[in-house]
């Protein structure tokens, strides 16, 4: 009465299904952190280059202050990791 | 290219750089020692701040109090070409509009010139080529013989209409107050022009526009009462700001000192500049009138330009600043060079 070979199939396909969704999300965490980032640091970034231009004493403070948004890309990262792993 | 150019990045680039040089602008603590010094000590004082290169480059040409002057205009010039070639898209449109008023100073300057026949060599010197006529255009004009060709010259020039129109008075009255007059009045209506235009950043232009004709307008309606001029003072205000011709003139014909500034008290609504005209109750001489009502107008630009961080306002904070720098300089080397007491000349330095 039951069909075993369909139901071997479905839960393979669950399986199969559940890594494809924890990959995505990986995948997701890290691309939209870095987005985030990467819109952050544009402000950042230009400001950086004025301030630097202007007075090159501000070169490390600025660098600093240009990547203090890469944090965000860290947590994603992390995520990412913890999903997959 | 234009697509690349906009966007906010270029716009908080610009910014920055004009932040970061206004910062670097001579502090009041610094003009305070200024005030203590001698001549030869002004421009040694000078000659190690932003101005080191103009005065190294011109020391062999110049000495005393035109070394300073010229170095000074020279380093003003250089400055506000640099800045019209590092701003972005719109914010160098509006620069450039802004700039123009030193091409009417120049031209000016140049017209008078010719006609009390000043050595061109001798008029170089004054020029400040920091608007859109540069130091190519202004020699050419200076090869020029007569204030009529200087004109004919400008042909193609924005302000080319009304000079061609006022010329004739100004050359039989032997007076261009009055040209003068109206090119700066089309020049505001210019300004007030291209912000109708509809180009992005326009209204906040437009805010600076009204608040420097508003300011220029008290500021003359003072020199008026100062030189007790009664009559018909219509046609020397400028149209535009957030007063009307009409009601400056009533103000204008206001006897009483204390009744002329409560009226316009009552019509203002910045605190500061009504803090200010209540401080003005007690001062009498012009300059000091002056001084405040200019000092005002920066502080209030300033806080605009805090509320719009990346627009024009930063960029024009900066312009008018370094501007004023200048002047405040040039009247201590000139002061100085007069012999006027440090406590005399304070009173006219913008801090």
């Amino acid at each position: 009465m039951v069909d075993f070979g369909t139901a071997e199939l479905t839960l393979e396909m669950v399986q199969a299904s559940q890594l494809g969704m924890r990959a995505l999300g990986a995948g997701l965490a890290v691309g939209l952190t870095g987005i985030g980032a990467g819109v952050a640091e544009m402000g950042i970034g230009s400001a950086a280059v004025g301030a630097t231009a202007e007075n090159r004493d501000m070169f490390g403070l600025a660098l600093l202050l240009t990547v203090i948004p890469e944090t965000i890309v860290i947590f994603g990262l992390v995520v990412a990791l913890l999903l997959l792993f | 290219m234009a697509g690349i150019s906009s966007g906010p990045a270029t716009y908080i680039y610009a910014c920055t750089r004009m932040r970061v040089r206004r910062s670097l602008l001579i502090p009041r603590e610094d003009y305070l020692r200024m005030l203590n010094m001698s001549l030869p000590e002004i421009t040694r004082f000078v000659g190690e701040t932003n101005y080191r290169s103009e005065i190294d480059e011109l020391g062999t040409s110049f000495s005393g109090i035109n070394l300073v002057e010229v170095a000074l205009s020279w380093n003003l010039a250089k400055e506000y070409q640099s800045i019209l070639e590092l701003v972005p898209g719109e914010l160098k449109y509006f620069t450039a509009s802004y700039l123009r008023r030193w091409d009417i100073q120049n031209v000016v300057t140049i017209l008078r010139g010719k006609m009390q026949g000043v050595q061109p060599g001798k008029l170089r010197e004054v020029l400040i080529p920091a608007g859109r006529l540069d130091k190519v255009a202004l020699d050419r004009l200076l090869t020029e013989e007569s204030p009529e060709r200087v004109v004919e010259a400008l042909k193609g020039e924005r302000f080319y209409p009304v000079i061609e129109r006022e010329l004739p008075r100004a050359m039989e009255t032997g007076s261009f107050a009055h040209l003068e007059n109206e090119l700066y009045k089309s020049y505001y209506a210019r300004l007030i022009a291209d912000v109708a235009e509809g180009i992005k950043g326009g209204n906040i232009f437009q805010k600076y526009i009204e608040l420097e004709i508003d300011t220029r307008n008290i500021q003359n309606l003072f020199r008026l009462r100062a030189g007790h001029v009664r009559e018909d003072v219509r046609e020397l205000m400028i149209p535009g700001g957030s007063f009307s011709v009409e009601e400056l003139q009533r103000l204008s014909g206001l006897e009483d000192r204390d009744e002329f500034i409560d009226a316009l008290k009552r019509q203002v609504r910045a605190v500061p500049l009504l803090n200010a005209l209540e401080a003005i109750r007690g001062k009498d001489a012009i300059h000091e009138i002056e001084v405040a009502l200019t000092r005002v107008q920066l502080d209030q630009m300033e806080r605009m330009s805090k509320r719009y961080p990346f627009s024009i306002l930063p960029i024009l904070v900066y312009l008018e600043e370094k501007k004023y720098e200048v002047a405040n300089l040039r009247a201590l080397a000139r002061g100085k060079e007069a012999g006027l007491p440090g406590e005399r000349l304070q009173g006219y330095l913008v801090m």
